[in-house]
This record gives C-alpha cells, structure tokens and sequence, in this order.
C-alpha cells in the first residue's frame, strides 16, 4: 500500500517487555488512538518527534532504543 | 477500524446515495418536460434532509458500538489524514468549478451552471472521505 517510512521501532517488542502493554494502553498514555500505534508498529506511520519522546518515556528507555533510522 | 474512517464510510454512502437521487429525479425531470429541468428548492431540500438523516442514523449506530472512541478528539495523524484530505479535495472542486464556468460560456445555461458546481461540490467531498479512507489504510 503505502511508501515505507525509513524510520523502523520496536514498539511492539517494547510493548511486549512492558508486560504486555496493549496498543489501546500505549495510545491512552501517549495521547494518540490505538489504530495510530498500529501503523507506528506497521511502519506506516511515523508519529511526530513529541509523541516519540512521550513513547520512550512510557518504555523508561532512550528514544533510539526505540526507534532506528535504516538505511 | 478507526472512528474517523468508518464515519467517512458512512458519509460517502450519505453523498453517495443523495447524489443519486438528486441526479436522478432531475434525469426524470428533465426527460418529462424535455430539456433540462431548472434546479427547484424543494429539491435541494430533500437532498439535505436524505444526506442529514443517513449522517445522523449512521453516527449513532457507531458511537453506540465503540462510545469511547466517539468521545475522543484526533489525533496527530488522523489531523495530518484531515488536512491532506481536505487540501486534495480542494483541487476537485476547483477543476469542478472552472470546468462549470467553461461550460456556461459555450451554453449559456445558468441550469448547467447550477448543476456544474452542485456536482462538482458533491464530488469533492466524496473524494475528501475517499482520500481519508486510502490514507487510513495505507498511511500518512
């Protein structure tokens, strides 16, 4: 469908870790719905540079350890 | 399936179904008196009240089901899929508009122009739910 973002993340992986976080939690706690963490996760979206923060910031965890720039 | 895109789901049936009964019942007009039929008030009005109650129905019926959802305010890409929307749909109803304009000069026809302009209105909101659709599913 989409262009794919360069910008990959382990959301889902984090999410997982953080005692199975659900999607509809993550976007409660970040201020976004749980169909905009599904993109995120899918690579469709790439969410802004605060909603980032406030991600990692859920996780407890630096922002490139959650999101990667690949070439 | 977000809020936001089943509500253009039902909004594009809302423009869908009204656009059709608006059209058709100005064929059969215009096949009765046999030209075109000028466009009458009451008309417009009943295309209104179609497209106001299917808005209406459809809303309710998928707040009830997900009211949470209902309640909450867009997000930051759902504001991005809003603002590409509506720019692109703005490109539709210009071309609509200069398309009707050109029309009119080589008719004359102020019922032709009425419609040209209806149409194209109605064709870029259509399109502005059709683009929000595509960009929920494929992204922003």
């Amino acid at each position: 469908m989409g262009r794919r973002s360069p910008i990959t993340n382990r959301v889902r992986e984090l999410r997982d870790k953080h005692g199975s976080m659900t999607q509809a939690e993550l976007g409660d706690a970040i201020g976004v719905t749980r169909q905009t963490i599904i993109a995120i996760e899918q690579g469709r979206y790439s969410p802004s540079l605060e909603s980032a923060f406030r991600i990692a910031r859920v996780f407890g965890v630096g922002l490139e350890e959650v999101f990667r720039w690949d070439e | 399936m977000a809020f936001q895109e089943k509500s253009a789901w039902i909004m594009s049936l809302a423009l869908l179904l009204g656009g059709l009964f608006y059209f058709g019942v100005v064929a059969w007009m215009s096949s009765q008196i046999g030209e075109l039929a000028p466009p009458i008030l009451p008309l417009v009005a009943v295309y209104t009240v179609i497209l106001i109650i299917i808005a209406i129905v459809g809303h309710v019926v998928i707040a009830v089901f997900a009211p949470k959802d209902a309640n909450t305010a867009l997000d930051e890409r759902e504001r991005q899929i809003f603002d590409r929307a509506g720019h692109l749909s703005g490109y539709v109803v210009g071309v609509g508009v200069l398309l009707s304009l050109g029309l009119y000069l080589f008719s004359y026809s102020g019922n032709l122009l009425f419609y040209g302009v209806f149409a194209s209105l109605m064709i870029s909101q259509l399109a502005e739910y059709a683009i929000q659709i595509f960009l929920y599913r494929s992204g922003v």
